[in-house]
């Protein structure tokens, strides 16, 4: 079985640097985007099985759901899991169900969990 | 014009009609006593209608009320109807003074009562035109009985023995100045009334403001932590799975407890983030949408049951899959898990935790029951205080921030919903939630604006 790419996109180095450590050693391979612009770019290079897309993202051009809407768009079978500060609608600008994301995930991210969701996908 | 004692037009509406009712009723009494028991000559047959013309007005005063109740009318169109009643109410007891003496008959002086009413509903300017009006109309009167033009109805057996017509002028006089002066001195103090209605009103604003600019400092702050704090969660994780190296057992011990501790500092930022989006009226708390309780329930249990299973303590459920309730989700959510975190916290290893949800009559009740420690009588009422935690919870629990059951008061409240709670000290506690089963209408909504100011 060939290793299953997974991209992570978030603006925030340290939660990339600790995804990727977490899931490499799950036998992952990962890459990554600090911006949703270059993320998209790599999607289509890289064609990665799964993407992990931090939706509060600080950016003002494209906000992290409407990135999702985007590679929904573009790629719509590619699994996307959402990552999200809290857990609460109020958090959000809009409401869980408009977030086109197959799963959300809460900061901090509980390995395990996110580990056996993903097995459900790829 | 807005006259913040009887902004709300409906309940002065409500109120005219009663004292209608009790006007008419004394009305009526006093004709019948004067009519058989002292023999004054007076044409009660025009009395007695007059009556009767006051009840059927008031009847349909009041069939209009109810008619109107369901339909949101402008303040406009309230205030067309009360300009409505009051001048019939003029109209009628001029006719039954003109007809029992007029000037003569003390209870002209009821036209005081009426002016009253008139400036604090209405502006100034109306007050000018019905005090005019008024007092034109008691000159007019007398006059056309001076030049015997309408009759005289006098109230003493004797006729015309008190020298009804040599006084008219200062009687007029007297009854039109004082008609003057009240609606004078009444519509000043509404003035000063109103004017420290202002200064109060733009101080709540100022207060309400000041309270917003904190809730949203407080939400800005509790963001920017809970970030970094997540991220060093995840760099304990790695250390802790050996992915940098072997550790020490020692230092494997020290980072658990640092990551215990970063956990409830995060959960308890969590709780800060919750009540300061409760204080800051967010319009997102008011969306609102159908949710199954069986599914909300399985949500906050699954939520729960890492932190559960370590103490041993077993959750179980019951709620029929059919029930739905009305609300917001997030709100629902606080509740749920608030509760059922308290439980599990609170609970002495091995304990149980319980959920049931039924309907009663109109309601949704939820109990949420555990075997924990359990609150002291003196300590019931203070639970629900924001930062306040019971002796024995502090004793248990080093950390928490005393919020969780402050939001989820605010939280019963922002549904309609009220709370209860049972509790013996050592034995267990049990808190009932009732929520509302349908949409509760506008007004109700209304309402929740002020719960949450307050």
């Amino acid at each position: 079985m060939a290793e299953k790419l997974i991209l992570i996109i978030d603006d925030d180095e340290d939660i990339i640097e600790m995804v990727t450590l977490l899931l490499e050693n799950e036998g992952y391979k990962i890459s990554s985007a600090y911006n949703v612009e270059r993320g998209i770019e790599m999607i289509r290079e890289e064609k990665p099985d799964l993407v992990l897309l931090d939706i509060m993202f600080p950016e003002k051009k494209t906000r992290g759901f409407e990135a999702a809407a985007q590679i929904k768009e573009l790629h719509s079978d590619l699994p996307i899991f959402a990552f999200t500060a809290i857990n609460r609608e109020y958090s959000f600008d809009f409401s869980k169900e408009e977030i086109q994301a197959d799963e959300f995930i809460n900061k901090p991210v509980a390995t395990e969990k996110l580990l056996e969701l993903m097995k459900k996908y790829i | 014009m807005k006259t913040f004692e009887f902004s709300n037009l409906h309940m002065v509406i409500e109120w005219f009609i009663k004292l209608r009712w009790i006007a008419c009723a004394g009305v009526f009494l006093t004709l019948l006593v004067f009519s058989t028991l002292i023999g004054i000559n007076l044409p009660y047959k025009v009395l007695f209608s007059a009556n009767f013309i006051l009840a059927c007005a008031n009847f349909s005063y009041y069939l209009y009320l109810m008619k109107i109740k369901r339909k949101v009318l402008t303040d406009r169109e309230k205030k067309s109807f009360l300009h409505i009643q009051i001048i019939s109410d003029y109209i009628i007891l001029l006719t039954l003074v003109y007809f029992t003496g007029y000037l003569e008959n003390p209870l002209i002086f009821y036209l005081i009562f009426h002016i009253m009413l008139t400036s604090f509903l209405f502006s100034e300017k109306k007050l000018i035109i019905y005090t005019a009006l008024t007092v034109f109309i008691i000159i007019g009167i007398a006059l056309l009985q001076l030049k015997k033009i309408l009759p005289y109805y006098p109230l003493s057996p004797q006729g015309d023995s008190c020298g009804y017509f040599d006084r008219i002028l200062i009687r007029t006089g007297g009854i039109t100045s004082v008609l003057i002066i009240s609606a004078y001195l009444i519509s000043s103090i509404k003035d000063r009334i109103d004017y420290k209605g202002k200064l109060c009103e733009v101080e709540l604003n100022r207060y309400k403001s000041l309270d917003k600019v904190k809730s949203n400092f407080i939400l800005q702050v509790t963001h920017e932590l809970r970030g970094p704090l997540a991220a060093v969660m995840g760099y304990h994780e790695i250390l802790l799975k050996g992915l940098t190296g072997e550790i020490s057992p020692k230092s494997k011990d020290i980072l658990i407890k640092a990551n215990r501790r970063t956990d409830n500092l995060l959960t308890m930022i969590g709780e800060m983030i919750d009540f300061a989006y409760m204080k800051s009226e967010k319009e997102i708390l008011c969306e609102e949408k159908r949710l199954s309780m069986h599914d909300l329930i399985s949500e906050n249990i699954s939520l729960i049951r890492d932190p559960a299973q370590k103490k041993g303590i077993d959750i179980t459920f019951n709620c029929s899959k059919n029930i739905t309730v009305h609300a917001n989700r997030d709100l629902m959510n606080m509740i749920l898990g608030n509760l059922l975190t308290n439980s599990v916290k609170y609970s002495k290893r091995g304990g149980s935790v319980s959920l049931a949800c039924s309907v009663k009559k109109d309601e949704i009740l939820l109990i949420v029951s555990d075997e924990g420690i359990g609150i002291k009588d003196d300590e019931l009422e203070k639970i629900f205080e924001e930062f306040y935690r019971t002796r024995t919870a502090r004793s248990l629990e080093k950390d928490g921030t005393g919020l969780g059951l402050a939001i989820v008061q605010r939280a019963v409240n922002s549904l309609h919903g009220r709370i209860q709670v049972f509790s013996q000290l050592n034995k267990g506690t049990e808190f009932h939630i009732y929520l509302p089963l349908m949409e509760k209408h506008k007004e109700a909504a209304d309402g929740r604006k002020i719960d949450i100011d307050n």
